[in-house]
């Protein structure tokens, strides 16, 4: 029983404590949320935007051509695996930038965003077609409805699946040791690769983002909470 | 209709569950008595592959001898764990020609392949090879594979974890950088860069360099790739693919000898379960075998002398 217990105490000091290797972890785990982070704004602002063209209508109720383009998009994005879209982002359309991080997050971004763009189009049709009616017949004009009186009803809406979206995202770019980075999962694999041992890192990196996500669901619950007390009366 | 799936479902999982624990069981067994077996021969084998070797570099003329010795030698590895299937599961990452590629028929070929190939042969068991990523080698012997062949340079650390074959190859780090590049000293790598294979010889040895920073890969091609398209300073990666990707991309990269960079020359070996001395006494007589009936020469002039990329 003791020797075993030495044996783990032993690797786990190989991979968290010899050579400061901790610190491998964290900046790991720096990179893993630096890319989520920017990767989740571009996500949710590319998707508010393809979600409104894709639901733009012209005069007679038919499609226009951004609807078009916005269902292209959307259809090409969900219908490939993600580390292609980051392969081809990487070796293909940004191959000479150097800013390793914008390229990440403009792969996760651009494939996140088509999934935001579904999750808010949802939120948007939720919203009573009542609200627009009343909005246009007090004399607001059509893009002022949208803005004042469905916008703010949808985000509400679609919030419990925007953070499920971001939580998505964080574990997504676990894929970014594809094309070198060293992300939190990347950094287990590298440390793995000096031990020869393969436990201590794998169930280390599992155990700091599940705490990382976990830590960010309490945040994102309390938010949730916030915007829904104007629904008691 | 719902119930009786899940009814059905949960018998399939119970039935295949008991299956398993039996199985197991009786793999156990056999595993066990095949230990024993095999640590009665080792004894035997030992000393027999003793008097092989020294009497192969000793003595020419003793080759009838000697070849006997060795397939004693050889017969006591059958008995070893890892072949007692007949089998000799090999691990390899297909993504270092000349050495490992994946060759026109999709399978797994090259140098090394070719090699395990006729030791395989000379043990008389079936070879089975399984590309795996480079750095998951170390920690799949034993248990997923029996051996892995793959470029693979014997280092202290990797000792500690299984044991190696003699050496077969001896090679040396070179390091790749853009055709117009300055790079020349070990001093000019520091604070760059640099990117390498996870978890291969290149990867230590930036590692050791002041302030570069490391970019990891699963293939080395990637790397290369990214110093192509600017994103990188240097690829540091054993000689002969450093040769073979800048012979594919003359125009753009070249190779430096890690000589000038004062890295050291390195073996390759083929690495198997630690301890087991009967697999290993086996197959270094295979390979002693193999260089004395002339195999390895012919296998080296055809993969890694005559190798050009596509």
């Amino acid at each position: 029983m003791t020797e075993w217990w030495a044996d783990v105490v032993a690797k786990f000091v190989a991979a968290f404590i010899t050579k400061d290797r901790w610190k491998l972890y964290l900046n790991g785990l720096g990179l893993t949320m630096e890319i989520a982070f920017f990767a989740g704004i571009i996500g949710i602002i590319l998707g508010i935007i393809i979600a409104l063209c894709r639901l733009s209508r012209n005069r007679n109720g038919g499609k226009t051509f951004l609807s078009v383009i916005a269902g292209v998009y959307i259809d090409v994005i969900r219908g490939t695996p993600s580390v292609l879209q980051l392969l081809i982002m990487w070796f293909i359309i940004m191959k000479n930038s150097t800013n390793s991080v914008l390229v990440a997050s403009l792969a996760f971004g651009i494939n996140s965003g088509a999934y935001v763009a579904e999750i808010f189009r949802a939120g948007i049709l939720a919203v009573d077609p009542g609200q627009t009616e009343a909005g246009r017949s007090v004399g607001l004009s059509k893009s002022q409805t949208m803005l004042y009186i469905v916008l703010p009803q949808a985000i509400k809406n679609a919030l419990p699946p925007i953070c499920n979206e971001f939580i998505t995202l964080i574990k997504e770019t676990a894929i970014v040791g594809y094309v070198g980075l060293s992300d939190l999962t990347r950094v287990a694999n590298q440390i793995t690769s000096r031990t020869y041992e393969a436990f201590m890192p794998l169930i280390g990196a599992a155990v700091i983002y599940f705490v990382v996500i976990k830590i960010l669901t309490i945040l994102l619950g309390i938010l949730e909470r916030r915007l829904r007390k104007s629904d008691n009366r | 209709m719902k119930k009786i799936l899940a009814l059905v479902l949960t018998g399939i999982m119970a039935a295949s569950i008991v299956g398993c624990g039996a199985a197991t069981e009786t793999a156990d067994a056999a595993l066990s008595t095949a230990g024993a077996a095999a640590s009665q021969a080792a004894d035997v084998a030992s000393s027999a592959l003793e008097d092989a070797g020294v009497d192969t570099s000793a003595v020419g003329e003793k080759v009838g001898e000697v070849s006997s010795e060795a397939q004693s030698a050889i017969t006591a590895a059958l008995s070893s764990t890892a072949l007692s299937d007949g089998t000799l599961t090999v691990g390899t990452n297909a993504a270092f020609p000349p050495f490992e590629y994946i060759g026109d028929d999709g399978n797994p070929d090259g140098f090394d392949i070719a090699l395990i190939n006729a030791i395989g042969e000379k043990l008389g068991v079936k070879v089975e090879v399984q590309d795996m990523e480079f750095d998951s080698l170390v920690t799949s012997i034993g248990n997923k594979i029996d051996v892995a062949i793959a470029g693979m340079t014997v280092t202290d650390e990797r000792k500690q974890q299984v044991s190696f074959s003699d050496p077969y190859y001896e090679a040396v780090q070179y390091v790749i950088v853009p055709a117009d590049s300055t790079i020349a000293t070990a001093d000019d790598l520091k604070g760059l860069k640099l990117g390498c294979q996870l978890g291969t010889t290149g990867n230590f040895i930036i590692d050791e360099i002041d302030g570069a920073t490391e970019q990891t890969y699963d293939k080395a091609i990637d790397a290369v790739n990214d110093l192509i398209n600017g994103k990188l300073d240097a690829v540091i990666i054993d000689k002969n693919p450093a040769e073979v990707f800048v012979s594919k991309y003359s125009d753009k990269l070249k190779a430096i000898d890690g000589k000038e960079f004062e890295f050291d020359t390195e073996d390759y070996a083929i690495a198997m379960p630690k301890d087991d001395t009967v697999l290993q006494l086996g197959v270094n007589a295979a390979l002693e075998l193999l260089r004395t009936d002339g195999t390895y020469d012919k296998l080296v002039e055809q993969y890694i002398a005559n190798y050009s990329a596509d």
